[in-house]
């Protein structure tokens, strides 16, 4: 393995570079903003501030929900992939290719007006949680699959020599390594979901996305409005991406994960 | 070094970039004489697409007339239905012709013309939801769908409040929910309503009857844009004078109008 020197910048070029970087980025947005004449007038939210927080909040736990039904999805079909059983290793791929190749605007309309309505899902919350972790879980599966492909066959042979039981294999070999390999990616995956549940406005499920176009119709400002319900997102987003981060740079030094990713 | 060069590299970017704004900003003077007229092609038969795409329905051809009536070429913006007003307030339209109704909050951020036409809200239910009158619609468990923004929603919002109010963005999705049971009704105006119930026949109803004032449509324009809106308002009292729609009726809604008429229902442009 080739050894990089990792010099840490000193903290005055940080700065430096931070600052530079925040102004291009600032004066760029104003001078845009200025050269149409536009005037920004963020007060006119401030009474709309409970529908937007209760949106926010739809939108985490709508995030959340999906996260944990599309890991069990994602692990169910990752595993199902690599099944003997051919049934199940078509089925559990078919779900995944046609749930990647498919937009997901299709995926809600399709299966909250046609699936959902024949089998009686009538909630929009409900429905909302289902498709999205749907969608969610065929990406998931494909990172879950890879994790399990990237383990070096040796950790096996290993395992069988010292007389591991495939139950215990999976306790103390599989399951640390590949956790270890996949939640910096897991975690990239949540900001998406955060960001694919905006979609979910459609059938009028009320998150942050449908309650900044609700407040629109209202005040019809539309450029503060999705300025700061843009802000909020990212606020979610860069929160998850740091988290990412710590979760990246934790196993990176135990597993060398970045050699993997 | 290298690092300097990076800086000057990111420097020369985000400076092309300006200059790309303001030439962009200077490019629009040169157009306009161009009339650009912003409505959201997904309202037949006013505003709706020919078989090859072009625009066509009622509002283009008032837009296409009122440009004749400036001397200004007519350019035809397809926009969402949020996104007409932010578009009239950047000047990315000069005017919106778009089924628009007249309303006190509206008004507040653009300026509207005269009304040229006047509409009535009504109610396209499902068969088996027991809904015979707006009022039936304002109690729990009941479920509402209008399309975000629109008159309905307002309605909806202010005077159905003990029901649940879906406000989606199209058309389709509220008639396909009320087809399918998910909602209770849908509230628009009295034309989609009827058209609507006529190709759903099995699962719909429609309660044409008006149960609030007629709503007025207007040209909008930007606010303070003064001159342009004078002209607009002579050209509406000269359109109508000159039987400018009647011809349109004639030309697009024959049937319907016929149908109005046997119902004792007013007419758009009457």
């Amino acid at each position: 393995m080739k050894q990089t020197v990792n010099k840490e910048p000193s903290l005055a070029n940080k700065v430096v570079s931070a600052i530079f970087v925040a102004v291009v980025l600032i004066g760029f947005l104003w001078f845009s903003v200025n050269s149409i004449g536009l005037e920004l007038d963020f007060s006119t939210l401030y009474q709309y501030r409970q529908r937007l927080w209760e949106g926010f909040l739809m939108t985490v736990i709508i995030s959340i929900a999906s996260l944990f039904v599309s890991l069990v999805i994602g692990s169910l079909t990752a595993m199902g992939q690599n099944s003997r059983i051919l049934i199940i290793s078509y089925f559990c791929r078919a779900y995944v290719q046609i749930i990647r190749g498919t937009p997901l605007l299709v995926q809600i309309y399709f299966f909250y007006y046609i699936i959902g309505t024949a089998w009686g899902v009538d909630n929009r919350y409900v429905a909302g949680v289902v498709i999205l972790s749907i969608f969610e879980g065929a990406y998931i599966s494909e990172i879950i699959r890879g994790g399990l492909a990237s383990i070096d066959r040796q950790q096996y042979e290993v395992a069988r020599s010292i007389g591991l039981t495939p139950v215990k294999t999976l306790q103390l070999v599989t399951v640390p390594i590949l956790m270890a390999r996949i939640l910096p990616a897991l975690a990239g995956q949540f900001a998406s979901i955060i960001k694919d549940s905006s979609l979910l406005s459609v059938i009028a499920v009320i998150e942050l996305t449908q309650t900044v176009q609700e407040i629109s119709a209202d005040n019809f400002r539309m450029f503060e409005n999705y300025l700061f319900v843009g802000a909020l997102y990212f606020i979610l987003t860069f929160g998850v991406s740091l988290f990412s981060g710590v979760l990246e740079r934790r196993y990176n030094h135990e597993y060398r994960v970045n050699q993997y990713l | 070094m290298k690092k300097l060069g990076l800086m000057i590299m990111v420097l020369a970017i985000a400076g092309s970039l300006l200059m790309g704004c303001s030439t962009a900003s200077k490019g629009t003077e040169s157009e306009k004489k161009m009339l650009t007229v912003g409505m959201e092609l997904a309202y037949p038969p006013f505003e709706t697409k020919d078989e090859q795409g072009n625009p066509s329905g009622i509002s283009v051809d008032l837009a296409y007339a009122l440009g004749e009536y400036l001397g200004r070429p007519v350019q035809i913006e397809n926009t969402n239905w949020d996104g007409l007003i932010p578009s009239l307030q950047t000047g990315k339209v000069d005017v919106v012709i778009s089924s628009m109704t007249i309303t006190d909050e509206r008004k507040d951020v653009v300026d509207f013309s005269v009304p040229y036409a006047k509409s009535y809200l009504a109610l396209l239910v499902n068969k088996n939801a027991n809904i015979n009158q707006a009022e039936d619609l304002n109690q729990p468990g009941k479920v509402v769908d209008v399309k975000k923004g629109t008159t309905g929603n307002i309605y909806a919002t202010k005077n159905l409040t003990n029901a649940t109010v879906n406000a989606l963005s199209s058309e389709t999705a509220c008639v396909t929910e009320v087809t399918q049971g998910k909602a209770d009704a849908f509230i628009y105006d009295q034309l989609t309503i009827y058209r609507q119930n006529k190709a759903n026949p099995d699962t719909t109803k429609a309660i044409l009857i008006p149960f609030q004032d007629s709503e007025s449509w207007g040209i909008a324009v930007n606010k303070g844009n003064e001159e342009l809106l004078i002209q607009i308002d002579s050209f509406i009292e000269e359109f109508k004078a000159q039987g400018g729609f009647v011809e349109l009726t004639d030309k697009y809604l024959k049937e319907e109008k016929q149908t109005f008429d046997a119902l004792g229902f007013p007419w758009f442009f009457d």
